[in-house]
C-alpha cells in the first residue's frame, strides 16, 4: 500500500512536470493583445460551420446584427421604442395597410459598393420567390413591395401593425449585386458576407469565428472596439468556465448558482437576466377534463409561483403572473387589478373544484364519473430547472388533490409532441415573444396558430379557439395608436385570466452575464438599449457596437 | 488462399448487413429535422420560421422508402453523403472531414499508446509476479480505469487549469491563436490535448494491463515454456518469443476493436473538454435527426470496425501460425 502511494505521488508529480513544459507555451501564444476584443461565450451544442447565411435558420443568428442590419431597430426591452437604422424613417397609412420607408442614403457594403432602395426590394421579393429563405413568413401578410425613389411601399393584404416587427425590424437586408448572382439562395453557405453592419467576419474556423471593425460603417466613430471572438462552445462547463476565469466577457450562458461560482469570482463580473417571456403550463384543451374551465382555474390558484422560481429557476427567472404580461419589462401594460385576482391559495383552489361537482376520495379529486384528476405533464429532461420547476409544482398540486406525474423528454419528441397536441400537460416557455405582450399573448391565444390533434400547430400548442380572442388578436393589428393597443391588451388579459387557457408559471430571461474589467458600454438594468444576449437578433449587434475599452 | 477469401466474404456480407441497418434505424426515429432545429433554439427564432426551414430542408417530400434506400446505396457506392442539416447547408463530407483529424490524432494516439503501456506493464509485471512494479502500477490503474471517465476528466480541469493554471480546460486551441501550420498553433494545439489524452491513458491503460498481466501467467504455466526453461533459453527470449508472443493473442482483437472504434471519437472526453472531434458531431446528428451526417458517421465507423478486424484477423495468422489453413 505504502508503494502504491508512492507510485501515485510520482506519477502526479510527472504529470506536473509534463504539463508544466505545456504552459509555457501557452502564455508565449497569448501575449500579444494590443487591440481592443470581446470574447463571447454562448454555449450552442455545434462547431462552426463557418456559413452566414442570414436567411438560414442554423446560422442567421452569427450575421444579422454585426454584419447585416435591419431596416429599424425596435427594442424589446422598451415595449417596441424604434430607432431608424437602414431607413431613415417610416410611416403608416391606408389603415395600417400601407408602410413606407424613407431608405437611408450614404450607406456602403463592406465591399465598397453604395446600398440604396434597390437592395431593399431585392431582399424582400428573394423572399417571396425563394419560400424557404422567409424565416418570419413575412409573405404570409405581403402583397407586393414597391420603390418609389428612395421610398419603399410595402403594402398589406390586411391590416398588419404588428408585422412591422418582422418586416421591418427581424428581415435582414443583402446586396442585390452580389445575391442576385446566386442561382439557389436557399443552400447558398454565404462563407464572406457582404453586410452594412458595424463588423465584417474577418476569419472562420470550426472552433472561432473572428469579427473584425468595419472601418467604413455609416455611424461615424462606431463601432468602437476592434475584434469579437466567437468560440464554438458544444458544452456549457467549459463556456462557464471561460467566463468566470474572465477569458470571455460576454456570456448568454445559464450558469448554476451564478453568485458563488461566477460573481464571487472577481468584482468585475456582473450578470442581468431580463425576462422576456412566460414559462407556462401549457393544458391539452381538446382533452374532457382539462377543457373543463374549473380543473384548469383550480390548478392556477394552486402554484405558488414564487416558490417554483425561487426552488426550481434559483430565482434567476422571476414568478409570473395569471394575466400573461412579463413584468417589470412590459409592466406599463399589466394591469395590476387583474394580476392581482389570481394569487397562491390551495383552499380557493379545493373550493372551485367542489363547486364544479368533483368529489374528493382519499387524496385526489374525481370527476363525476369516477374518473381521477391524474395527468401526465410533458417536460424536456435536458433543462434540469424546468424539471426541478414541474417538481415543486407536483407538490403544490398534490396537496389540492390533483395528480401529475413528469414525463422528461428529449428536446426533439418533446416539441413533436407539442406542435402536434400530443400531450395533457405540458411545461413550455418555447414561444419566442416579440417587443410587446402582444407578440406572446397572440402566439399563445389566436387560433390561427392552432391546428387540429395530429396536425402541426406554430405556437397555439394547447389548441385554444375563441371567436372574441381572435377578434381582439386581428383589432390589435389594425392599430398604431398605443391608447388602443393598451386597451386590447387589457381584454386579452381579462381572457387569460378568466379562461386560463395557459398558467404562467415563472419568467423565462435573456442569460446575459458581462466582465467591466476592460470594456464598457454594456446593457445594464439602469440602460437597457437593446436585448442582451449574444443570439438576439440584430440587438447584439448593436450591443457590441456600443462597447469600447475602459 | 481460402482463408483470405472466407474473411472477405465474411466482410462484404457484414457491410452490406450494416449498411441497410444504417439506412434503416434513423428512419424508425419519430419527429422531422425541421422540428429538430426548432427545438435546437429553444424559441430564439419565429414559430413562424417551422414553414421555411421544413421548404429548406426538403423534409415532407414522401419519397418511397424503396426508391430512397437504392438512391442511398447508389450515393454511398460514389462516396456522396449529402448535406448536413446539423450544419447546414455544409457537405457531411467538408464537415466530417474536418472533425475527423482532430479525433483521430487525440483518440488514436491515446488507444495505441495504451495498448502499448498498458501490455508492456502487464507482459512485466505477469514475468515479475509479486515483484515492486506487479505490486503497484497494475493496481492503481486498475483503480483509476474504475472511475468514471467524466469525473476524472472534471477534476483534471479542476486540478491542472482552474487551481494549478498550468494547462488550458477547453477547446482544441486557443481561440486567438491563428490557425496554420506554424509552430505556435502546432504547440498551441499540442497543450491542448496534454489534458485530454492523459485522462483518456490513465483511464484506458487498465484493461490492457490486466487482461495481459493475467494471460501472461497463465501461458507461463505452458508446457513449452518449462520446456524452454530446460533447454537453458535466456529468461529475455522466453519472456517475449515463448510467453509474450502468445499471452498478446487475445489482446490483438480487442486493440483491433478499439482502433476501429476511434473513428467516433470519445463523446465525454469531447463534452467535458469542448473538443472539436466526431464523437459529439455523432451525438448532435442523432439529435438533430440529420440522417445524411448519421449514416456518413455509422458508416465510417462500420468500415473502420471491419477493417480493423480483418487486419487483426491476418495478424493473428502471422503470429499464430495454428490459425492458418492446413492446405
Amino acid at each position: 500500500m505504502k508503494r502504491a502511494l508512492f507510485f501515485f505521488a510520482l506519477i502526479v508529480a510527472g504529470a506536473a512536470v509534463w504539463t508544466g513544459f505545456g504552459s509555457a507555451d501557452s502564455t508565449a501564444v497569448k501575449s500579444s493583445k494590443a487591440t481592443t476584443s470581446v470574447t463571447i461565450s454562448n454555449e450552442q451544442g455545434t462547431t462552426w460551420t463557418c456559413g452566414f447565411n442570414p436567411f438560414n435558420g442554423n446560422v442567421n443568428a452569427l450575421s444579422v446584427g454585426p454584419v447585416y442590419e435591419v431596416l429599424t431597430f425596435e427594442n424589446g426591452l422598451k415595449s417596441g421604442a424604434t430607432t431608424n437604422w437602414l431607413a431613415s424613417g417610416y410611416k403608416w397609412s391606408n389603415n395600417s395597410k400601407t408602410l413606407t420607408f424613407t431608405i437611408r442614403s450614404g450607406v456602403k457594403w463592406t465591399d465598397g459598393k453604395p446600398f440604396s432602395a434597390d437592395d431593399v426590394i431585392f431582399t424582400y421579393n428573394l423572399l417571396k420567390k425563394n419560400p424557404g429563405l422567409d424565416l418570419n413568413a413575412d409573405w404570409a401578410v405581403l402583397k407586393s413591395v414597391t420603390k418609389n425613389g428612395n421610398k419603399v411601399v410595402f403594402n398589406f393584404k390586411t391590416s398588419a401593425a404588428p408585422y412591422f416587427y418582422y418586416i421591418g425590424a427581424q428581415t435582414p437586408i443583402v446586396a442585390k449585386h452580389i445575391w442576385s448572382s446566386i442561382k439557389n439562395p436557399v443552400t447558398y453557405k454565404d462563407t464572406h458576407p457582404v453586410g452594412t453592419g458595424p463588423f465584417k467576419m474577418s476569419s472562420c474556423s470550426p472552433q472561432v469565428i473572428k469579427y473584425g471593425k468595419n472601418s467604413g460603417y455609416w455611424q461615424k466613430g462606431y463601432p468602437k472596439i476592434d475584434t469579437i471572438y466567437y468560440p464554438a462552445f458544444t458544452s456549457n462547463d467549459p463556456a462557464n468556465q471561460q467566463l468566470a476565469s474572465g477569458k470571455a466577457q460576454w456570456g448568454s450562458q445559464f450558469i448554476p448558482n451564478i453568485n458563488a461560482y461566477y460573481s464571487s469570482k472577481s468584482k468585475d463580473n456582473h450578470y442581468w437576466f431580463p425576462p422576456l417571456v412566460n414559462v407556462d403550463i401549457f393544458f391539452n384543451l381538446k382533452n374532457p377534463i382539462l377543457s373543463n374551465v374549473a380543473v384548469r382555474r383550480a390548478i392556477a390558484y394552486a402554484v405558488d409561483r414564487g416558490k417554483v422560481s425561487r426552488i426550481g429557476e434559483y430565482g434567476y427567472e422571476p414568478p409570473s403572473n395569471q394575466t400573461g404580461i412579463v413584468t417589470p419589462t412590459f409592466s406599463s401594460w399589466l394591469d395590476k387589478g387583474l394580476a392581482s385576482k389570481v394569487t397562491y391559495d390551495p383552499k380557493k383552489a379545493m373550493s372551485i373544484l367542489q363547486q364544479a361537482g368533483f368529489k374528493k376520495k382519499g387524496d385526489l379529486f374525481y370527476t363525476k364519473n369516477g374518473k381521477p384528476l391524474s395527468f401526465t405533464i410533458m417536460n424536456i429532461g435536458g433543462y434540469s430547472d424546468w424539471v426541478a420547476s414541474v417538481q415543486v409544482i407536483q407538490q403544490q398540486l398534490k396537496a389540492i388533490g390533483i395528480k401529475i406525474t413528469p414525463e422528461n423528454l428529449s428536446g426533439t419528441t418533446y416539441d413533436n409532441n407539442a406542435y402536434t397536441g400530443k400531450f395533457q400537460l405540458m411545461y413550455n416557455g418555447n414561444e419566442s415573444g416579440g417587443p410587446a405582450p402582444y407578440y406572446e399573448l397572440r402566439q399563445l391565444l389566436y387560433s390561427k396558430n392552432s391546428a387540429p390533434i395530429g396536425k402541426i400547430a406554430s405556437s397555439n400548442w394547447e389548441r385554444y379557439y375563441n371567436k372574441s380572442v381572435d377578434r381582439l388578436i386581428e383589432a390589435y393589428a389594425a392599430t398604431t395608436d398605443p391608447a388602443k393597443q393598451h386597451d386590447i391588451i387589457r381584454k386579452l388579459e381579462e381572457h387569460m385570466v378568466n379562461d386560463v387557457p395557459v398558467v404562467p408559471v415563472t419568467e423565462g430571461v435573456d442569460w446575459y452575464q458581462y466582465n467591466t474589467k476592460n470594456i464598457s458600454g454594456w446593457v445594464t438594468q439602469g440602460n437597457p438599449y437593446a436585448k442582451p444576449a449574444a443570439y438576439e437578433i440584430p440587438d447584439w449587434g448593436i450591443m457590441a457596437m456600443h462597447l469600447h475599452a475602459k | 488462399m481460402r482463408f483470405v477469401v472466407r474473411r472477405l466474404g465474411f466482410f462484404v456480407l457484414t457491410l452490406w448487413a450494416a449498411v441497410t441497418l444504417n439506412f434503416l434505424i434513423p428512419r424508425l426515429m419519430p419527429g422531422n429535422a425541421a422540428i429538430a432545429m426548432m427545438s435546437r433554439y429553444k424559441g430564439h427564432i419565429q414559430p413562424q420560421a417551422l414553414h421555411a426551414i421544413e421548404v429548406a430542408f426538403g423534409v415532407n417530400t414522401h419519397e418511397s422508402l424503396v426508391h430512397a434506400y437504392f438512391t442511398y446505396l447508389g450515393n454511398i457506392a460514389r462516396l456522396r453523403f449529402g448535406i448536413s442539416l446539423t450544419f447546414f447547408p455544409d457537405q457531411v463530407t467538408h464537415q466530417v472531414l474536418q472533425a475527423l483529424p482532430w479525433t483521430l490524432a487525440l483518440v488514436g494516439i491515446t488507444t495505441i499508446l495504451a495498448f502499448v503501456l498498458g501490455t508492456f506493464i502487464g507482459l512485466i509485471s505477469g514475468w515479475r509476479r509479486g515483484g515492486m512494479l506487479d505490486g503497484t502500477l497494475p493496481p492503481l490503474f486498475v483503480i483509476t480505469s474504475a472511475f468514471p471517465y467524466f469525473w476524472i476528466g472534471l477534476l483534471a480541469i479542476w486540478l491542472f487549469s482552474i487551481k494549478l493554471g498550468w494547462l488550458p480546460e477547453s477547446g482544441g486551441y486557443d481561440v486567438q491563436t491563428n490557425v496554420a501550420w506554424s509552430w505556435s498553433f502546432v504547440s498551441d494545439a499540442l497543450t491542448h490535448a496534454v489534458l485530454p489524452a492523459f485522462t483518456i491513458l490513465i483511464t484506458a491503460i487498465g484493461g490492457w494491463i490486466l487482461t495481459m498481466r493475467n494471460n501472461m501467467i497463465s501461458v507461463l504455466a505452458e508446457d513449452y515454456v518449462r520446456m524452454a526453461r530446460a533447454k537453458g533459453l535466456s529468461s529475455w527470449r522466453i519472456m517475449w518469443t515463448y510467453a509474450g508472443r502468445n499471452a498478446i493473442l487475445p489482446n490483438l482483437a480487442g486493440f483491433a476493436m478499439s482502433l476501429g472504434f476511434v473513428v467516433s471519437g470519445a463523446i465525454l472526453v469531447e463534452y467535458v473538454f469542448n473538443y472539436p472531434g466526431v464523437g459529439w458531431m455523432f451525438l448532435q446528428s442523432v439529435e438533430n435527426q440529420d440522417y445524411a451526417l448519421m449514416q456518413a458517421l455509422f458508416l465510417l465507423l462500420t468500415v473502420a470496425v471491419l477493417v480493423a478486424i480483418l487486419a487483426a484477423d491476418g495478424a493473428t495468422a502471422v503470429l499464430d501460425p495454428r490459425t492458418r489453413d492446413r492446405s
